[in-house]
């Protein structure tokens, strides 16, 4: 009971701040919803008993994306500060579009879909050595690839946000 | 505890590899060497090596990399393709990056980093590794689309591809995250055997994954992006895209239906023939009324997309080794479209306009003959390449009982012959206006080269097909 309450909370406080990123007019604000909103995902990991992956989401999303998002804004001329609104006409029918979808897709998935349950059981001792090793093991192949695909966006942020030169 | 490294042979990734080094070397040279031209040529020189390495896997055993990646016919049957598309797309930017004269290390680079994408897409035999390597081709492409930076189409054009691209890509996650979850695997393989009937969890993973591949084949309804994209990216990266990303989607679309899905074809059979049906009538309604030569050739490659899906639909060998040799011949004649269309664009202006194509038989008459080849070619005349692509995936479907899909196909060549023909007709039989400024070409020397070679192969794959389509026929051995 008490952990059905804690869930309800820490979702709401996701669900809020994540909406608060999408609605805010100062683009600075919406970065600083954005690590509220990774915190509350942080917060439903420890409710799963994943510590690892609360951790790493705290260090990687909340400590190294974030700032590099603030650092981007604070960086870029004339962003800082400025108030844009974040809807345009149609706004209206685009939410009462998603709300009808996320209605459909509710049903869906909660009533229609016949999900198989697993018991849930105890996290197995050494659950992160085994996802180290996995990752060089047996994903090392898309581990490794996906660093090309870093590599890639490097190249493109420096092409994009590189002065003309003539 | 010990940590044992796992025994991994990279061999049958060498084509990958050496193309990925080559990207790097690109990157260092350009900050150290004052002449960027030899930067397009090292390049060159890299898919030359690349296409070794190809031939060379091809003498051998078939490699495999655990349960990821593979290089089986089918593979190098991409490999190539893709590698002639990257080959000649980089001969065709070459005199547009001189003119430009800045960052052409990075177009050159991501050019082939895209090219490592499509090429992995081919080899990929897992779920995984297939979204990783869509990714990178799909990163590359949307910043090569924003390169002309001196318009502002192509900045538009860049943003719109990627919002609508990573939308795709986020259907895609999700329907391959669902056939995880309803199969317990995510090897191609292993979703065959596992799914079973499948049952609703499954159908919507698998209608997501379709969502995704549509879009990065340009498949009707979800191409919207597909003219704005073609004519505000330099005409070069249009060029590249069209035909390159076509193969690389298309490549790894056909072994996931084939592979993970081969028992359940009476299910998606009907649907993919649907979706053939609705992007090919789409796609050349929508030709028939272009007037920028860019956005007809945008909407034909979708009808082009439509075709081939007829190959996918069949569902028979036939239809596979069509559907490989549909993408080959393809590559060529739209790569020669493109081409021309790059000699006859003003500068600055990034397109070209219909009506600025009359009278161009008279002052550049080999020109107009190129022009012309390729249109007849993509409407589907023989003995070009193009008729015979069309010849064997509507005679997979016949084969596959679906006669009436072969009707519907040749029905859309007739009507996508009229906008060819109408090029060609502006080029050849209007006179000139009186007053109308001379058309103004520069034909420098290795846009020549380029639109020659891609001239050669079309005459040469339509005049002998069967040396192409046993090559196809070998790599769609593997669906047995």
């Amino acid at each position: 009971m008490v952990m059905r309450v804690v869930f309800v909370v820490v979702s709401l406080f996701t669900l809020v701040m994540a909406f608060m990123v999408v609605s805010h007019p100062t683009l600075f604000s919406s970065a600083l919803y954005l690590v509220a909103t990774f915190l509350g995902v942080a917060g439903l990991y420890v409710l799963l008993e994943a510590d690892f992956l609360a951790v790493v989401q705290v260090m990687i999303y909340v400590g190294a994306v974030s700032i590099l998002i603030i650092f981007a804004i604070m960086l870029s001329r004339g962003m800082m500060g400025k108030r844009t609104s974040s809807h345009n006409r149609q706004a209206k029918w685009v939410a009462l579009a998603s709300l009808l979808l996320a209605i459909l897709l509710l049903y869906f998935i909660t009533v229609l879909m016949r999900w198989p349950a697993v018991q849930a059981g105890p996290v197995p001792a050494g659950a992160i050595q085994m996802l180290g090793q996995d990752l060089v093991g047996r994903y090392v192949v898309p581990f490794e690839v996906a660093s090309v695909l870093l590599l890639v966006a490097l190249v493109g942020a420096i092409v994009l946000a590189r002065e003309r030169e003539i | 505890m010990t940590i044992t490294m796992p025994s991994v042979s990279l061999m049958p990734y060498l084509p990958e590899i050496i193309l990925l080094v080559t990207a790097l070397l690109v990157l260092l040279v350009d900050t150290v060497w004052g002449d960027k031209r030899w930067l397009v040529w090292l390049a060159f020189l890299g898919t030359l090596v690349s296409g070794v390495a190809v031939w060379w896997l091809a003498q051998g055993p078939t490699l495999q990399l655990q349960d990821m990646l593979t290089a089986d016919a089918y593979a190098l049957f991409i490999d190539m393709v893709v590698l002639i598309v990257a080959a000649i797309s980089l001969l065709l930017a070459y005199d547009w990056l001189i003119e430009h004269n800045e960052q052409q290390g990075e177009y050159v680079a991501l050019l082939l980093f895209a090219t490592v994408g499509m090429m992995t897409m081919g080899a990929a035999i897992n779920v995984v590794t297939i979204f990783v390597a869509l990714e990178i081709l799909s990163l590359s492409l949307y910043i090569l689309t924003g390169f002309a930076r001196e318009r502002l189409t192509s900045g538009e054009a860049a943003l719109k591809y990627f919002l609508l691209g990573a939308f795709a890509s986020a259907f895609f996650l999700y329907g391959a995250a669902l056939l995880y979850g309803s199969s317990g695997h995510l090897d191609l393989i292993g979703i065959g055997q596992n799914l079973g009937t499948g049952g609703l969890m499954a159908g919507a993973g698998v209608a997501l994954l379709l969502v995704g591949f549509s879009f990065k084949v340009a498949l009707a309804p979800f191409h919207m992006w597909t003219p704005d994209v073609y004519q505000g990216a330099p005409t070069s990266v249009s060029a590249f895209m069209s035909v390159g990303a076509k193969a690389a989607g298309f490549a790894a679309f056909l072994r996931f239906f084939q592979v993970a899905l081969a028992g359940s074809y009476a299910q998606w059979g009907p649907a993919l023939a649907a979706l053939a049906v609705l992007t090919m009538t789409w796609g050349n309604l929508a030709a028939l009324r272009q007037e920028s030569l860019k956005r007809l050739l945008a909407y034909s490659s979708i009808a082009h997309a439509g075709y081939a899906l007829v190959g996918l639909a069949a569902g028979n060998s036939l239809g596979s080794s069509g559907l490989l040799f549909y993408l080959l011949a393809y590559a060529f004649m739209n790569l020669g479209a493109f081409g021309v269309a790059i000699m006859l664009e003003k500068p600055g202006s990034g397109d070209v306009m219909m009506s600025s194509l009359r009278g161009t038989s008279r002052q550049h008459p080999l020109l107009a003959a190129t022009m012309a080849v390729f249109m007849f070619s993509l409407a589907g005349v023989p003995p070009l390449a193009g008729f015979f692509g069309k010849l064997y995936v509507f005679g997979a479907a016949v084969e596959a009982n679906m006669a009436w899909l072969a009707i519907v196909g040749v029905i859309n060549s007739a009507l996508s012959a009229y906008y060819y023909l109408r090029v060609t007709v502006l080029m050849y039989m209007r006179d000139e206006e009186a007053g109308e400024e001379e058309v103004a070409v520069s034909k420098p020397p290795v846009l020549v080269f380029a639109l020659v070679v891609a001239l050669f192969f079309v005459v040469i794959v339509g005049l002998w097909p069967s040396v192409w389509m046993q090559m196809a026929q070998q790599a769609a051995l593997i669906f047995g």
